[in-house]
């Protein structure tokens, strides 16, 4: 539905509520800044079913090419099978926590890796079925509320929790998505980059917590999209987080770092990420949190509101 | 799996067997100069249009290329030799009918010429299974003829590929295949007969997409320091395989000359680093750790096969 000029938003699923009115947040150890990262572990079908939806030209590759491409699939998955393990060293070695988006395939198909993620104490999130089969709004309701619960099912059963948190494959929604999330109780997303602090998406299916990642910092918007040198992209890390740090000193705010192991997993792309986080944690009162520990925080706060 | 079906089972980097490099070596390091010829008027391809940016020609396309093998062939060339570089030079086939002295400059320097295919502008993905199989017998043909070597690998022309690739190369006798970029380590790729192992190459410590996405000398150098030092590090555990991926019109520019001789004399100055050709990487895998990766495979993908 176009906007009709009237107070507010022009979609339903939150209100509008500039930064500097809200009452101030506050994290439980009250640190100005929490940070965390999401990875995600996207998985490519090298001939996905006809009628899914990919994007028009995605990340990897060289160029479109004529299906089989092999270059393309191939890029993506050095990320699964080589860059996720660079990603969890470095993140590790500076007590940044992980939060990891599985999609549906992925799950299927590595096993392994999702055991290994649970070792290492990652939180799990729901990713769709892959990155090849987009949740739009040219499906119709039945099939999208399909692919949102069969995917968290599955991710479910193959780490044995059911995933809090979700995001969608490309960041991709329909207009419904928010409400067939909070059906299949989920209790936040990750699509919304809007803000710096999480806020309250309502739903006709009840609440969600939108946990806003930072477009402009995501390894594949800045890297892979604006093709952004490494040093610029560190030093975009560096004065951001010292920025948010210090603004938080009077309103609280997270940072969530978005991560593509095929991406950043890559040797001349880890180091620039361990020289950014080498500069990141010399801050005071960092709160090191994954995805659900901040929107509990958040929740716990508003609660009462 | 993700990847054209059935040919690579999941081996985390974190859990498989380790490699060991002839000496002692840390990094595998093969080095590709991609001498290519880009038809003036190519045959019209229903999937892919070589020079999009205007009706054919593409003078302006066409040239930018040509210059590569008029001048920054040979210019490149200089610092190789200067260097002493055994390439593995990623060569269309017909590079060797058109310009005869480019094709004796390689041989006589013995380096590996791996196929790219007979043209860039004559891509794979629209053959038929009959017309691909003839595509190999034709390049292995053209290589002994001009060269007297035997054909060992390739990267499909313009990095065109059919999901049969693999199957039909390893029936025309090539060992290795450099078109997965999914590791930093040779891999076995399934075929229906014999062995194929893919070499890994780079589409991004390659000269065509950053100079194309306007980084410059500087950001290359540091680039590929950057990935050396990583592999270098790592390595240290258990052998990884570096590809350097240049083309003459890019690299052999004046104004780019010497950043290669800085990445030249920054990768070669390490002592534990092992120069190879990709025949070499590959039969030195094969030999050594091919049944081990292949074993381990197993064992990390056992619970999904027997289910």
């Amino acid at each position: 539905m176009p906007a009709d000029r009237s107070l507010g938003m022009d979609h339903p699923h939150y209100g509008y509520s500039p930064l500097p009115d809200r009452k101030p947040l506050t994290w439980p150890g009250g640190e100005p800044l929490a940070l965390g990262a999401l990875i995600l572990l996207e998985h490519y079908e090298w001939e996905p079913p006809p009628d899914a939806y990919s994007l028009r030209n995605p990340s990897g590759g060289l160029i479109k090419l004529p299906a089989p491409d092999y270059v393309h699939l191939t890029h993506r998955e050095y990320g699964h099978r080589v860059g996720i393990f660079r990603l969890l060293d470095t993140l590790e070695r500076h007590n940044v926590p992980v939060t990891v988006a599985v999609d549906q395939l992925t799950a299927m198909h590595y096993p392994w890796l999702v055991d290994h993620l649970q070792t290492r104490e990652c939180e799990l999130i729901g990713h769709g079925i892959a990155a090849s089969r987009l949740i739009t709004s040219k499906m119709t309701e039945e099939s999208e509320a399909e692919m949102i619960d069969e995917s968290l099912d599955f991710l479910e059963q193959a780490s044995g929790q059911r995933p809090q948190g979700w995001f969608s494959p490309e960041g991709v929604e329909s207009s419904r998505t928010p409400a067939l999330l909070a059906a299949a109780g989920v209790r936040y997303v990750c699509d919304w980059p809007n803000d710096e602090q999480p806020y309250k998406m309502t739903t006709p299916a009840g609440d969600l917590v939108s946990l806003p990642l930072f477009l402009e910092i995501d390894d594949e918007f800045a890297l892979w999209q604006r093709r952004a040198s490494l040093n610029s992209w560190e030093k975009m890390i560096v004065s951001a987080a010292n920025r948010l740090h210090a603004d938080g000193q009077t309103s609280a705010r997270h940072l969530m770092l978005t991560l593509r192991p095929w991406l950043t997993g890559q040797p001349f792309r880890i180091r620039v990420l361990d020289r950014a986080l080498s500069e990141i944690v010399k801050l005071q009162d960092i709160w090191a949190a994954r995805g659900r520990d901040i929107v509990e925080a958040f929740t716990d706060f508003s609660a009462g509101d | 799996m993700p990847l054209p079906p059935h040919r690579v089972d999941y081996l985390p980097m974190a859990d498989r067997p380790n490699i060991s490099w002839p000496n002692e070596a840390r990094v595998a390091l093969w080095i590709a100069p991609n001498v290519e010829h880009y038809e003036y008027l190519p045959p019209r391809d229903p999937n892919r249009n070589p020079w999009p940016r205007s009706p054919h020609p593409d003078v302006q396309g066409y040239s930018h290329r040509d210059y590569g093998n008029r001048v920054g062939f040979w210019r490149m060339l200089d610092v190789l030799d200067q260097y002493d570089v055994k390439c593995t030079a990623s060569t269309n086939l017909a590079v060797f009918d058109h310009y005869p002295d480019i094709g004796t400059a390689m041989a006589d320097r013995g380096w590996e010429i791996m196929s790219h295919g007979i043209y860039n502008t004559r891509y794979l993905s629209s053959l038929t299974e009959e017309e691909e199989r003839n595509f190999y017998l034709e390049c292995v043909e053209t290589l002994r003829r001009h060269t007297g070597q035997q054909l060992r690998g390739m990267l499909g022309p313009a990095v065109s590929n059919t999901i049969r690739t693999p199957d039909l190369m390893a029936d025309a006798g090539l060992t290795y295949h450099a078109d997965w970029l999914h590791d930093d380590q040779p891999i076995p790729i399934q075929v229906d007969n014999g062995r194929l192992v893919s070499v890994p190459y780079s589409i991004e410590l390659n000269d065509v997409p950053v100079f194309l996405h306007h980084h410059d000398t500087a950001d290359f150098v540091e680039m590929v320091k950057a990935q050396f030092d990583t592999l270098y590090e790592e390595g240290a555990s258990s052998g990884r395989v570096m590809a350097l991926a240049l083309h003459p019109y890019l690299m052999g520019m004046p104004h780019r000359i010497e950043g290669l001789e800085e990445i030249l004399e920054y990768l070669l100055g390490h002592d534990l680093v092992w120069q190879a050709t990709a025949s070499e990487i590959a039969d030195h895998f094969i030999e050594h750790h091919y049944e081990e990766f292949v074993q381990h495979s197993k064992t990390i993908n056992g619970m999904r096969n027997a289910g």
